[in-house]
């Protein structure tokens, strides 16, 4: 049968902005990259996806865009792989490289070819042009770009389609802070709109102030996924006492197993402070300090993904 | 197997990339140049040559017009390659997969390649056969009909390398590796290999199937196609053995059947890169 690039025709995507992985596994050569990761994006959040360098996030994202193979899983777009989208960018919007631009090629011509390919006009890429803030550097060539304009290109590129999903790596990198308060906010205003915003980053302090919810990668695979909040309730509790042994094996019978020994040669402690308290007085152990550390975010980013406590 | 043919806007998307970039008619250039100087020697020798004689030597034009379209075949090729691995060396493959869907944006690709290749073998005929007019004077005219064979093939043959340079260019990514492949293979390798094919064919008996083989090599395919016709005008019923001495073959297939082995080779480099292109993890 041959017929035009209607990919996946007759298999229409849901429309629900939803991005869903399930036991997602990419292997290269001896390199597991990601192994068993599962989880959800939902559309109307900002969703931000964390983990230190190396963890597997771009190959993770690249796979539910279709780039990648994955070698275990599945990763879906609106119910179906990105590859049997009809004119997927209509669906899906992508910031994966800053200088993903021909570099004598200028911003507008690119915006024009790549605008044709998704079959929008030029009254679209004119919008997008503004939108980003790129209206005036629009006939130089991209090869002239900053990096931080190239990554206003990349958004504006990935906008042409006016897609129901957005899904960016590291799209901070090169901006200016002026330019990071300004995808903070344009990033908050498409998810407001009833979007999806799946956006990676290995530095928490770019995404804290936005971010709904987040998924957590450590070595390849997931180490949390939830609301941002959530992640802020299993913060530390910090604990000076007289048997730190003691405790952390009296707090291990009580099922308390995310304990750390510091280097003051106390305990940092993922429980509630009282359950702690208890569990010291219980064990007869005596307690010289106690304290709580509820909402330091990127304290327990940096503890979930192996960094410093 | 369903084949995923591109849509209107991937080819217009391909089309605008392409003629968005000066590569294009940087190539250009040294076409038409070569045309003109090729074809202008080809008159000039048809006048020398043939201005003595009351039936002059008619072939040459047309022989010489063929020799300037296959090398505008090789630029043509290179372009392929060139349209085929920009999309790598400038890293915009992603952005260009995520939009068009890998085999929709390999056969617009090749669709545009394929166009270009035309443009380039009539540019070559419009430099190349009134250099060669002027060339040869007086000296009598080719038919018309040999010409525009020439020129018909000529456009074919461009537009099928055009194609193989972007499998080529696919399957290899990197622009300065397939370039040099490609160079090494059509004006070395090739070479060296229907020599080794023909060696130890005796010219008093009919070539046996090893030296055969020598007319089925993409380039040499593509030779025998554009040179059939002036052969035929130029030696008659030697027309054979005067294909056998330009395109450096034994034993050639007509003319349609040579473009058939191009055609087929174009077929298998492009399902090469299907498959290739389709399977590679884009990093």
């Amino acid at each position: 049968m041959v017929r035009q690039s209607t990919r996946g025709a007759g298999v229409e995507p849901d429309g629900s902005g939803r991005i869903r992985v399930e036991g997602l596994g990419k292997r290269f050569g001896a390199v597991e990259a990601v192994r068993g990761l599962s989880f959800t994006v939902e559309p109307g959040a900002v969703t931000g996806f964390l983990g230190p360098n190396g963890s597997g996030k771009t190959t993770t994202l690249r796979a539910i865009l279709g780039l990648v193979r994955p070698t275990a899983g599945t990763a879906l777009v609106e119910g179906l792989p990105y590859g049997a989208l009809p004119n997927p960018g209509r669906v899906v919007g992508a910031v994966l490289e800053a200088q993903g631009v021909h570099p004598a090629r200028t911003a507008r011509r690119h915006l024009h070819a790549v605008g044709a390919a998704v079959g929008v006009g030029e009254d679209r890429v004119e919008a997008v042009l503004g939108l980003v803030g790129l209206a005036d550097a629009a006939d130089r060539p991209a090869g002239g770009f900053s990096l931080g304009m190239n990554q206003r290109l990349a958004l504006a590129t990935a906008l042409l389609g006016d897609p129901r999903i957005l899904v960016l790596d590291e799209p901070g990198n090169g901006l200016d802070p002026q330019g990071i308060a300004w995808l903070r906010e344009f990033l908050r205003g498409f998810a407001r709109s009833g979007r999806t915003v799946l956006v990676s980053s290995h530095q928490l302090a770019e995404l804290g102030q936005i971010v709904d919810r987040l998924v957590v990668l450590d070595a390849g695979t997931c180490v949390y996924q939830g609301a941002t909040d959530g992640m802020r309730g299993r913060a530390a509790v910090r604990v000076r006492c007289a048997d730190p042994a003691r405790l952390a094996e009296a707090l291990a019978a009580r099922g308390v197993l995310e304990i750390d020994h510091v280097a003051d040669g106390g305990l940092a402690v993922a429980a509630d402070a009282v359950l702690v308290g208890d569990t010291a007085l219980a064990a007869g152990v005596a307690l010289y300090g106690l304290t709580e550390e509820r909402g330091d975010l990127e304290q327990m980013f940096l503890r979930l993904t192996g960094g410093a406590a | 197997m369903t084949v995923v043919l591109p849509s209107a806007c991937v080819l217009r998307g391909e089309a605008l990339k392409v003629l968005s970039v000066r590569s294009w008619w940087a190539l250009a250039l040294p076409v038409a140049a070569l045309a003109l100087s090729v074809n202008v020697f080809g008159g000039l020798f048809a006048a020398a040559v043939g201005g003595g004689l009351d039936e002059g030597l008619p072939g040459v034009l047309p022989v010489s017009l063929a020799y300037s379209l296959g090398l505008t075949s090789v630029f043509a090729a290179v372009h392929g390659v060139v349209i085929a691995t920009a999309e790598f060396r400038h890293r915009t493959v992603s952005t260009t997969y995520l939009v068009g869907g890998r085999v929709p944006v390999l056969l617009a690709k090749a669709a545009v390649a394929a166009g270009f290749g035309g443009v380039y073998a009539l540019l070559t005929a419009v430099v190349g056969l009134p250099a060669g007019l002027l060339g040869q004077g007086a000296a009598r005219l080719s038919s018309i009909g040999v010409l525009l064979g020439v020129i018909g093939t000529g456009i074919v043959v461009c537009a099928l390398w055009s194609v193989l340079g972007v499998a080529l260019g696919t399957v290899v990514v990197n622009q300065a590796g397939a370039m040099v492949g490609l160079l090494v293979y059509v004006l070395v390798l090739e070479n060296l290999l229907s020599l080794v094919l023909r060696s130890g064919t005796d010219p008093d008996r009919a070539p046996g199937g090893v030296a055969r083989l020598s007319s089925f090599l993409p380039a040499n395919a593509g030779d025998i196609a554009l040179y059939d016709l002036p052969a035929r005008e130029l030696g008659g019923r030697f027309g054979g053995t005067v294909v056998e001495s330009l395109a450096g073959v034994a034993g050639p297939p007509p003319g349609w059947g040579a473009l058939l082995v191009l055609l087929v080779w174009t077929g298998a480099g492009t399902a090469l890169a299907w498959v290739v292109g389709d399977r590679r993890d884009v990093t």
